[in-house]
């Protein structure tokens, strides 16, 4: 019979005593958090708080001054490629080229992992964006701009999906399509981190933390 | 090899971190000659160079070590023009989280950018020396390979020294007119042999192998600062 496998391998995040300083300024205080693989989180707070911060050390792009990063069991700061490889990231930042056409902008990024060709019609049809697959990514509107950096961040399906302010600035018919995909991909069992300033989606979410001047100050879960 | 070990396509190691990097150095170009106006003025500024020191000098003899100075002062220009907006325009516009967020090494970002950064100096300075020829005397006297070899280590040189301060200034305020003030000094290095070299090409009189010797061993020196100091740079 096969023997479960140890708790630390079903977690995909695993902070313990996270600290990070700019310069005398502490943004994340002694922040210790697993997230379950298979968890939707959020990650609630005021401007400032530390969830887009707490959300990029989940991403490797900034190191902690104190305390540890595991993620799938692997230490970032070892294995930072084989890491970042697992993980999908969409930040309030769109990483797109401006001069770059929307397909060229999804094989400039997919040809870093082993993503088949018919892979980015497909993002392009489940992110409604065939018709502007030849348009520079400079000249689309913003809403356009987040759905394709969301379809970027998914072309290599990711097993970790990090999402700061998703919804932020979007027209209702893109925040619709946004939280219909998103609802699909936690039923694909895959693990979402989203910062958000409202609980107004409560429900649509496994967990909630609350954060304030760098700390965790709520940590909720919902029954399923 | 398990599948989480696995790079991209199948390859690994050095040949998965060399693809990267032409993956890397092929969207600059891409971008870069989609809006040409940027190469059209490098292109112009050295154009002009040569043209007002031709005019200022032409008619006389023009000593070999004026021309070689010339052509690597302008090489100097060009680099700083290309390297101003390179690590800077990508953490200006965000692009830099993704380049982060990509399963590759930050050596492999930096490689993308310098051979970027070499192929385009190495363009407009053919044609910088294409105008060289025509308005001064440049009588290289069939000695092409030497003078390419020069060039080309000269260029790579720049061009490596230039994406590494790029890199270590973008997060700073006034990070273009920084990147210049920095180039200069270390740049001295690449430039004081490169203009022997070719002076010493140029009036076929003088030896050029001690001149390439240091410029080799400060290509090396450099490369291996880089090496050991960049994943530094690029972490916050």
């Amino acid at each position: 019979m096969a023997e479960n496998p140890p708790e630390a391998d079903l977690r995909a995040v695993e902070l313990t005593g996270v600290s990070k300083r700019y310069g005398i300024r502490y943004v994340l205080r002694r922040i210790s958090l697993h997230i379950p693989r298979g968890e939707f989180l959020v990650l609630l707070g005021h401007n400032g708080a530390g969830k887009t911060t707490l959300l990029r050390i989940m991403s490797t792009q900034v190191s902690p001054t104190r305390g540890t990063v595991r993620l799938f069991s692997q230490d970032p700061r070892v294995e930072g490629s084989t890491t970042r490889r697992r993980i999908g990231l969409v930040t309030h930042e769109s990483f797109l080229y401006p001069e770059l056409t929307v397909l060229e902008n999804l094989q400039f990024y997919g040809q870093f992992y082993p993503v088949a060709e018919s892979r980015y019609q497909e993002m392009l049809e489940m992110f409604e964006l065939r018709s502007f697959a030849g348009v520079r990514a400079g000249s689309l509107s913003f809403g356009l701009r987040r759905r394709v950096d969301m379809a970027r961040a998914l072309l290599h399906d990711p097993e970790l999906v990090l999402l700061d302010e998703p919804f932020a600035g979007l027209d209702e018919r893109t925040t619709r399509l946004l939280g219909e995909y998103l609802a699909a991909l936690k039923e694909t069992g895959i693990t979402l981190a989203m910062t958000s300033h409202s609980k107004e989606k409560a429900g649509f979410y496994d967990r909630a933390i609350t954060l304030e001047m760098g700390s965790i100050v709520q940590d909720v879960r919902y029954a399923a | 090899m398990p599948p989480e070990l696995r790079h991209d396509h199948g390859r690994y190691g050095w040949s998965a971190g060399l693809h990267h990097v032409w993956l890397l150095a092929i969207k600059d170009l891409r971008s870069e000659f989609r809006r040409p106006y940027e190469v059209i003025s490098l292109i112009t500024f050295s154009l002009g160079a040569v043209l007002i020191a031709g005019l200022t000098l032409g008619g006389g003899r023009v000593p070999p070590e004026m021309v070689a100075s010339l052509i690597w002062i302008l090489l100097l220009f060009l680099t700083m023009l290309t390297y101003t907006t390179s690590f800077a325009r990508e953490s200006d516009r965000g692009t830099l989280g993704g380049l982060k967020s990509l399963p590759c090494s930050p050596l492999a970002i930096l490689g993308g950018k310098v051979v970027y950064g070499t192929l385009l100096i190495l363009l407009v300075g053919s044609v910088l020396i294409f105008f060289t020829a025509l308005f001064l005397p440049l009588d290289l006297e069939g000695r092409y390979a030497e003078f390419l070899l020069i060039f080309a280590l000269g260029a790579t040189g720049l061009s490596l020294t230039a994406a590494f301060v790029s890199g270590l200034v973008m997060f700073s305020e006034g990070s273009t007119l920084l990147l210049s003030f920095l180039l200069i000094p270390v740049s001295v290095p690449i430039l004081l042999p490169a203009v022997r070299a070719m002076t010493a090409l140029l009036s076929g009189t003088g030896e050029m192998i001690p001149a390439l010797q240091l410029l080799i061993a400060y290509l090396g020196l450099i490369l291996a600062v880089t090496l050991l100091t960049f994943a530094c740079v690029l972490q916050e």
